[in-house]
């Protein structure tokens, strides 16, 4: 017995019984607990005698012993409301310097939440105007032999099937691509774009008919439903129905409705529909590829549908498993797979290919949302520490509260309602920065191909309501639990508040918040100088004073020499692709007859284009010029090692076959540059001499005079084809203009790590008031003693320094590791150099150096006898 | 009846009469055990007696302390005259209604 005796229960069972039962009856219950499991101690083992402890407490929760301790009556809080209101006020109003800082921080960082708030509310609003909207759902599939990324699309004859072999489906409506041509419309050739689909369409969506019958509109052949506003841009005030649209290429639609003004935003992307009907004659006629029963196009159109009542997801799943078995297996060329999506979930969604529309991706929410909550509690944190910093002065005001008969839970609520007012005003100021930020942003390349429109209804503003408060709630919670923990007579006997450990709490949040600042600046320098790198890089070929012009369908030999007849004009070369933004073509290629094909990337040219983009030949020739047939070849170095020649001189004479049964010799071989994508790797490639492909002309001028150029380029090509507008871009702007996407992350990396930098500035400023007004006296006696401006600055400003390269070494690595991670997407990569780590650290100890160093003017100015007098 | 007492709280109390000013938590758990051979959790006996007290039958003091408690105070419980009474009345209900049963019944077993 008595050498059990030491052996006591288990800790942890007594912390949890501690913890949930807190009243009078404790005591005596785990004295009989204890005692109890000596008894078990006595029959049984340890393990046992633990479990049957464990069982007991466990059992012992029950009404008696969860009741609270004190029976002093409850106490209304809302009593005290109007004084703490009152309180806060004059408080606020008292330190107008503080309040300012508070509520400035709190409103650059709740204004950038809004508009995240906003951009989610807005990208979440999509096809709300459905009355089926959320019964409607989508087929999409998955290719197990190819890209694992789920595709929008499904091969035409799906719809078909399903109606025959599944009776649970409601509608059915399917949309195909390839409704898109030009119309004349006075003498101009206007672009319309759209899709076809059949008449359930108005059945299942809610797109409505301004004119024209819902249930005969898209029935027959050649019938079209325009967009309102597209509607009035060809026919201005003219009544458009039952007029002929003449689409090149297409022929000859009626039109025979004009939708109403669509009331919200729809993920369809589309001009007009014309009648589903109408395919089949235009696909025998071959204008259209041949797709409707062919279920290797996958990319064929997109099918969309509801369920009958009572009828499930799973049944048809089970219907669509058995038709991509009746149709694809592990030979076939495309093994695929079928799966449901909910139109709800398309966008913001999962990233998708060959979607109907533009979308989202879901991801991005995720990221903004994280973005949002990271941004918040640094001004959580600032909040709480200037808060805490200030609380100084109001040791009393709580102590004497708590002598009056306050608890603690009424000193947290009063704290609590005072960072609600200060969120409350910052609100105020935030939605008055956000006006400021949403034209700015709507600027964006990015926001206008997501349509992203941001205006924020009564809604939005709501949630913004909702946000504050729990901002306020959330800023308020920490400080307000510190200002509670004052012991009255402390307080009042003018010592100071409660010893903090929270001091090193408070480094630690300054510190994670110079980490985020150090990590941002870094992130933003280097994307920065990653797209400047893109841009200006040498992309192995010329590409100033170059105009390309779109074709548009133009023959190549007729324009060319109209162009090359301008005095400024020194060489006209064509092309299928421009090159380095992302297009290209691709053809098998083969040696011999009897070797399998390999896809070689491949551009259109002919003989002009080696000599118009500075192409270097290192062996062999140029094509002959004015070829018919397409005999010869010109390959780059990569496609040297890849075709096996040991040398370029080696290659040439060599033959390949390109496709199916063009034989081409290899003539020249150019040196490699970059044809694709700056972040991709150079890949072999092939040089045509193809003028069939050409859609560009890519004209050398002297660029002496660029306005007068492009005006007698524009008169030539208005002579020669009247329809359409003079297309063109200058190959250099073009270039940067595909990278400009990138510098939207620059503009939008780069503005939040401002706005990190003003926040740990503030956060930096809070703490450095703090600790100096706490060591005010300990200056004060080091003046008397003889210390000088120099030892002070050193005393004081040494925790900051300390803390500032804890953070630069923190938030180097982080960065370090970070950027490695998206910088080894590409290719050609600046290299992480430490001198973006070494303008970081000098940017943050600037601004250290500015909060931290006032303040300790301030402290060093002070007169010593001041400080010391109150003694 | 003017008591609504339960059977496993007219139990209790019987025990908590039977220790006289010795009863706590523990030692009415073990004595039912012992005594009656009948298992039961600490916790159902003490939520009893806390409801015992609440309708007035037993009424506690904080009694002193044992080494094996690691020196927390017991719970004394002790029956009340209202406790008593419902005893009683318990009592005599049961013997009214034993005396109406006819010997026949035991005896044909």
């Amino acid at each position: 017995m008595s050498s059990q005796k030491n052996i006591s229960p288990p800790a942890w069972a007594d912390r949890f019984f501690n913890w949930y039962c807190k009243n009078e009856l404790g005591e005596s219950i785990q004295g009989d607990l204890h005692e109890r499991y000596e008894l078990y101690r006595n029959s049984h083992s340890r393990i046992r005698s633990n479990l049957l402890y464990w069982m007991d407490v466990i059992r012992f929760i029950n009404r008696f012993t969860l009741r609270k301790k004190s029976t002093r009556r409850t106490f209304i809080p809302t009593i005290m409301l109007k004084n703490y209101t009152l309180v806060a006020l004059r408080n606020i109003k008292r330190n107008v310097a503080f309040t300012t800082i508070n509520v400035v921080g709190l409103a650059i960082s709740m204004a950038v939440c809004l508009l995240i708030i906003a951009t989610i509310d807005d990208q979440t609003s999509y096809d709300e105007f459905h009355s089926k909207g959320d019964q409607i759902y989508r087929v999409t599939h998955r290719r197990l032999n190819d890209v694992n990324l789920p595709i929008a699309t499904t091969p035409l004859p799906l719809a078909e099937k399903l109606k025959n072999e599944y009776t649970g489906l409601e509608h059915i409506v399917q949309f195909r691509r390839g409704f898109s041509g030009e119309i004349l419309d006075n003498g101009k050739a206007i672009n319309i774009s759209g899709l076809y689909t059949n008449p359930e369409l108005f059945d299942l969506f809610d797109f409505e008919l301004e004119s024209g019958n819902v249930g005969t509109a898209l029935k027959e052949p050649n019938s079209v439903v325009l967009r309102n506003d597209i509607a009035t841009k060809f026919f201005k005030d003219k009544d458009p129905m039952g007029e002929d649209l003449i689409i090149e290429g297409l022929g000859s639609f009626k039109i025979t409705g004009v939708l109403k003004e669509i009331p919200g935003k729809t993920h369809i992307n589309f001009e007009a529909f014309a009648s589903f009907s109408t395919v089949a004659s235009l696909e025998k006629q071959g204008k259209l590829s041949e797709s409707l029963s062919d279920w290797d196009k996958l990319s064929g159109g997109w099918v969309y549908f509801n369920f009958k009542e009572g009828r499930h997801l799973s049944d048809l799943q089970a219907t669509l498993n058995r038709i991509s078995d009746e149709n694809y297996n592990e030979e076939s060329e495309y093994d695929v797979v079928f799966s449901i999506q909910k139109m709800t979930n398309i966008t913001p969604g999962p990233l998708m290919g060959n979607q109907i529309g533009q979308s989202m991706p879901n991801f991005f929410i995720y990221g903004l949302v994280i973005l949002a909550v990271l941004i918040m509690t640094c001004a959580a944190f600032n909040y709480a520490n200037l808060t805490t910093a200030r609380a100084l002065t109001r040791f009393k005001e709580v102590g004497v509260r708590k002598v009056m008969g306050s608890t603690k839970g009424q000193v947290v609520m009063q704290f609590v309602i005072e960072a609600v007012l200060v969120s409350l005003f910052s609100l105020v100021i935030a939605i008055g920065l956000l006006r400021l930020l949403i034209p700015a942003f709507e600027g964006l390349n990015m926001s206008s191909l997501l349509e992203w429109k941001l205006n924020p209804g009564t809604k939005v503003y709501v949630q913004f309501l909702i946000f504050s408060l729990l901002t306020g709630l959330f800023t308020g919670f920490f400080p307000s639990l510190y200002m509670s923990s004052v012991k009255p007579i402390n307080a009042l006997k003018g010592m100071d508040g409660p010893k903090m450990s929270k001091i090193g709490l408070r480094k630690s949040l300054i510190v994670t918040q110079l980490v985020i600042s150090i990590v941002l600046i870094i992130s933003a320098t280097l994307v920065h100088r990653q797209i400047k790198y893109m841009i200006n890089k040498d992309y192995g070929f010329n590409r100033s004073n170059i105009v390309n012009v779109d074709l548009q369908g133009q023959d190549f030999d007729l324009i060319k020499p109209e162009l090359e007849k301008l005095s400024f004009v020194e060489r006209v070369s064509g092309a299928n692709n421009i090159p380095s933004i992302g297009r290209h073509d691709d053809i098998e290629l083969r040696k011999n007859v009897t070797d399998e094909e390999v896809k070689y990337n491949y551009f259109s040219v002919d003989e002009n284009y080696i000599d118009n983009l500075s192409l270097n030949l290192i062996a062999g020739t140029n094509f002959t010029p004015k070829q018919t047939e397409e005999r010869e070849v010109i390959i780059n170095e990569e496609a040297v090692d890849a075709l096996g020649y040991e040398s370029p001189e080696k290659a040439i004479g060599g033959n390949v076959i390109l496709g199916d049964s063009t034989n081409v010799n290899i003539v020249g071989v150019v040196k490699n540059y970059n044809f694709m994508i700056l972040y991709m790797d150079i890949k072999p490639l092939l040089l045509r001499y193809n003028p069939e492909e050409f859609e560009w002309a890519q004209v050398k001028v002297s660029g002496a005079n660029r306005i007068d150029e492009l005006k007698q380029m524009e008169s030539t090509w208005a002579g020669f084809d009247p329809n359409h507008d003079f297309e063109y871009n200058y190959f250099d702007e073009q270039i940067e203009e595909f990278y400009s996407m990138f510098y939207d992350i620059v503009y939008i990396v780069g503005l939040i790590s401002i706005l990190s930098i003003v926040i740990a500035g503030m956060g930096l400023l809070g703490i450095a008031t703090y600790s100096i007004q706490t060591r005010l006296k300990e200056v004060g006696i080091r003046k008397i003693l003889g210390a000088d401006g120099k030892n002070l600055i050193l005393i004081l400003g040494k925790s900051f320094f300390i803390m500032i390269i804890i953070s630069t070494l923190i938030g180097g690595l982080i960065s370090f590791f970070g950027n490695k991670a998206w910088l080894e997407l590409f290719a050609y990569r600046v290299s992480f150099g430490f001198d973006i780590v070494g303008i970081a650290f000098l940017f943050i100890i600037v601004i250290g150096g500015l909060t931290i160093g006032t303040q300790t003017w301030k402290a060093m100015r002070t007169n010593p006898a001041d400080i010391l007098r109150n003694e | 009846m003017r008591f609504n007492l339960g059977e496993f709280e007219e139990i209790v109390l019987l025990v908590v009469a039977a220790q006289n000013e010795e009863a706590y938590g523990l030692s009415v758990t073990t004595s039912i055990e012992e005594e009656l051979k009948r298992p039961v959790t600490m916790s159902s006996v003490h939520t009893a007696l806390y409801r015992l007290e609440e309708k007035g039958l037993v009424k506690s003091e904080i009694g002193g302390t044992t080494k094996s408690r690691g020196g927390r105070r017991k719970r004394i419980f002790m029956i009340t005259s209202a406790g008593k009474e419902a005893l009683l009345d318990a009592k005599n209900a049961r013997n009214h209604l034993w005396s109406m049963i006819p010997k026949v019944v035991f005896e044909n077993r």
